[in-house]
């Protein structure tokens, strides 16, 4: 039978991958389902630590998210005017 | 081991089916009082991936749909067995009552607000603290920064062009430039266009500040305060 911790090691690498190349979008979705709510004292089983991963992370790639935006906008060609 | 997996705590919903869970096993309602935990039980817990985080957002949304008043629980929470489940809703009642009023008709508005680490912020008039001795100085600073971290008051245009319909705020200042803040607002269900609306009339006064605005959430920010010392976010409700 494997040991209960391999359930609990999973989750980080998971957690890598969630946020590699993540979208503002999926960024808000990871802020809003996994470090927020209601947690039952304690009780999350799922790596605690890698929750606090995610929100350092989440930060970094909130300002990365941000700063891919405003390149893409500046990217755009400028619009014609009209005749 | 299976796991009682926690989706949701709210107030009576309304009756009929509620669907099923992010492993598509049948949703359970533990009561106590008049507060009702939504679990679903589950072989293991369930692996931190994109698709369980979607699941278990549409799981809360559906019963926000049922329901009124909501409070989402965070992805992961798990309980052993019900009575275990059924005595932290006795032991976390008064919190978790107040929190679903709260929240009871609202959905959730989140801000993320970029810019420069000075940008909008104004210190303490210099003028204000010469008279003061150096230990009232700092003391006076300490506040400034306190209620800088907790209020965000670069963002009063914000609040003047949203007026009323926000509810109830929760803040989170991150000072990582050039994220500066997270505001969460909670307003009334339905509202999220004129809050849209409200935001786009408020950039001009706010630049050089860039702001996003998602949603409408499930009120995740405003579930955590429901029991006690989780919340690390500096909270403000309208009267």
């Amino acid at each position: 039978m494997k040991p209960r911790r391999a359930a609990l090691s999973r989750p980080r690498a998971g957690l890598d991958t969630l946020l590699d190349g993540a979208g503002p979008s999926l960024l808000d979705l990871v802020d809003q389902v996994l470090n927020k709510g209601i947690v039952v004292d304690g009780e999350v089983v799922l790596g605690l630590a890698g929750v606090d991963l995610v929100y350092l992370r989440l930060s970094a790639l909130l300002c990365a998210a941000d700063g891919l935006r405003r390149a893409q906008r500046r990217r755009r060609p400028p619009r014609r005017a009209r005749p | 081991m299976s796991v009682r997996y926690l989706y949701a705590v709210l107030r009576a919903p309304a009756p009929g089916a509620l669907g099923v869970g992010l492993g598509g096993e049948p949703l359970e309602l533990a009561r106590w009082s008049n507060l009702i935990a939504v679990t679903g039980t589950l072989p293991d817990p369930p692996a931190v991936e994109v698709a369980a985080l979607r699941a278990h957002d549409a799981v809360v949304r559906r019963l926000a749909r049922r329901a009124s008043a909501v409070l989402p629980a965070r992805f992961g929470s798990v309980v052993r067995d019900e009575p275990a489940l059924i005595e932290w809703l006795r032991r976390r009642a008064p919190g978790l009552r107040e929190a679903l009023s709260l929240v009871d008709g609202g959905e959730q508005m989140t801000l993320r607000v970029y810019g420069s680490a000075t940008a909008g912020v104004e210190e303490p008039a210099a003028g204000a603290l010469e008279a003061l001795g150096p230990g009232a100085r700092y003391l006076a600073r300490r506040l400034h920064a306190h209620q800088r971290a907790s209020t965000a008051p670069e963002l009063a245009p914000l609040r003047r062009a949203l007026g009323r319909l926000v509810r109830a705020e929760r803040v989170e200042r991150h000072d990582r430039s050039p994220l500066l803040v997270s505001v969460h607002h909670l307003v009334p269900r339905g509202t999220s266009a004129r809050y849209r609306a409200s935001l786009a009339r408020a950039r001009p006064q706010l630049r050089p500040l860039r702001m996003r605005a998602s949603g409408p959430w499930p009120p995740y920010a405003f579930a955590a305060a429901a029991v006690d010392d989780q919340s690390s976010m500096a909270a403000q409700d309208s009267p």
